[in-house]
């Protein structure tokens, strides 16, 4: 299946990492950067910064979902549903970590995360290869790459809900009410299933990375819809832009779906009686 | 930063510790995958994870019950509610289970890995249908999965009082409950994954001679990954208290 252009695993690691990261930081610059402007920039620019967090987590789904999709090809025997729940496992306690360890140094956070996930990602990765002898080559790498794809996806929407990655804030308006439940189901749902979804003898990374995509963009919605209690007029944006890109990715995937099909016909209903 | 004493070396022993303990008991509890859901093999049909997920985190609830609305409840009271609430899920899943493979599926309870069972001393080998590795689920399977059950609703017990004394002097009370029922989660589905890919996905229970093949590399490496979340979660106590 050499003839088909595929991104390769680094491109897409670029992509999720810068993505994810300037999603993330977007929404504590971007208030800063409407301080100094003032007036109805600043309004504006205030409530545009969550939406940015959503955005980086969208990325870092395509890529967690691309890194899923190298790993669970080999066969994990466990069904590919567990790898998503450790992602996020991991994901969240990295996370957790990052945020609370900086204190006042609020802008370390994120990376602080992204790279504590990539060491216990690793540790996992190598336990899973040479003491439990999973014998799957790329086990490390893609262990790594789910982790630190997994704390992205869950700073991204807790950022998206909360307004910004300050861990007292996050506390009180992800993990009080609940939502960070939300944030953790959907979120791992939607790295998940793309490969779910997918797998099979014709398998195409394409048709994957949109289907990520609008996974990626349907929990956005979903996300939208917490942060209009939580932040007002940033969710219902957070919610339309999420239905919107829902929309033009899935309209891809399903693009995708009839190129790659030999054809598509109408069966009709079965029939009632046997003729 | 924190500084290190024994109080907090403890405190990340114990996490090891109920993160170990959510491993082992993942070895315990039927589970079939796939397979069993079509009723060819013995077992629960559904994942390893997905049975520890609902089993555990219904311990975890009835846990964080316990310590909520009993002032002076310890270690033990907390791990003992949480077993409890894992058990009562996890026997109550395999009873509704057992009906639908009894009266829906029809098939006779047999276990391919063992001739008789080791319980009730039932011949098994004659019940098993061609070509499949058993069916339902055998009072061996039955007993173990509720042992594992208890195993990892203390285990979740356990790492949540431990969280909570960690987290208390630094939040509010309703904060420190939900940060650290989720960071709880966190180590849960690490450690509930870890022996799922030991065990490649199906396992009978303690009965199976898969249980001593896997159970210590498992184990070990659930040790290890348990302790670093532990070293994380008491970092993270030592982050918030600015």
């Amino acid at each position: 299946m050499s003839d088909i252009k595929e991104r390769s695993p680094n491109q897409l690691m670029l992509f999720g990492i810068i993505g994810g990261l300037l999603g993330i930081y977007l929404t504590y610059l971007l208030p800063l950067a409407g301080e100094i402007t003032g007036g109805k920039i600043e309004e504006v620019l205030n409530t545009i910064a969550p939406v940015a967090g959503a955005l980086g987590a969208i990325c870092a789904v395509m890529w967690g979902a691309d890194a899923v999709r190298r790993v669970a090809k080999y066969g994990l025997g466990t069904g590919v549903p567990s790898i998503g729940q450790i992602a996020m496992g991991m994901g969240i306690i990295a996370a957790m970590f990052g945020l609370a360890i900086v204190q006042t140094n609020i802008l370390a956070g994120p990376i602080v995360a992204l790279v504590t996930a990539s060491i216990i990602g690793f540790i996992i990765g190598w336990f899973a290869q040479n003491v439990i002898k999973m014998k799957i080559p790329v086990m490390i790498r893609c262990m790594t790459e789910i982790a630190a794809s997994g704390t992205l996806i869950i700073i991204g929407f807790s950022a998206a809900v909360a307004g910004n990655f300050e861990f007292a804030n996050i506390v009180e308006l992800v993990f009080d009410n609940g939502v960070m439940l939300a944030v953790f189901w959907v979120g791992a749902v939607a790295m998940l299933h793309p490969f779910n979804a997918c797998l099979g003898p014709d398998e195409k990374q394409k048709r994957l990375l949109y289907l990520a995509g609008s996974t990626g963009a349907i929990t956005m919605a979903v996300i939208g819809i917490a942060a209009i209690m939580t932040l007002g007029a940033s969710g219902v944006l957070t919610l339309v832009l999420g239905i919107v890109l829902w929309v033009i990715f899935y309209k891809k995937f399903w693009d995708e779906v009839y190129n790659d099909a030999s054809c598509v016909v109408g069966t009709g209903l079965i029939p009632k009686m046997e003729a | 930063m924190v500084a290190i004493d024994p109080a907090l070396l403890t405190n990340i022993l114990l996490i090891g510790l109920s993160g170990t303990l959510i491993c082992l008991a993942v070895h315990f509890i039927p589970v079939g995958g796939a397979p069993a859901a079509m009723a060819q093999a013995t077992g629960i049909g559904t994942g390893t994870v997905e049975l520890a997920a609902g089993s555990g985190l219904v311990g975890l609830i009835t846990a964080s019950y316990m310590y909520a609305y009993e002032p002076l409840a310890d270690i033990p009271l907390v791990m003992a509610a949480g077993a409890m609430g894992s058990m009562v899920m996890l026997a109550s899943t395999m009873f509704a289970g057992s009906l639908i493979y009894a009266y829906g599926v029809a098939v006779p309870f047999a276990s391919a890995q063992v001739k008789k069972d080791p319980i009730t001393g039932d011949r098994q080998d004659t019940y098993i249908s061609k070509g499949t590795q058993g069916q339902g689920l055998p009072t061996i399977c039955y007993v173990s999965g509720v042992v594992g059950a208890a195993l990892g609703g203390a285990g979740g017990g356990l790492i949540y009082f431990v969280l909570m004394d960690l987290y208390k002097p630094y939040l509010a009370l309703t904060s420190a409950f939900a940060v650290a029922g989720v960071f709880t989660m966190g180590v849960m589905y690490v450690n509930s994954v870890i022996p799922s890919y030991g065990v490649g996905g199906t396992i009978e229970g303690i009965h199976d001679p898969k249980f001593r093949r896997v159970v210590g590399k498992d184990v070990i490496t659930s040790f290890f990954v348990s302790i670093l979340c532990g070293l994380l979660a008491v970092l993270i106590a030592g982050g918030m208290s600015v």
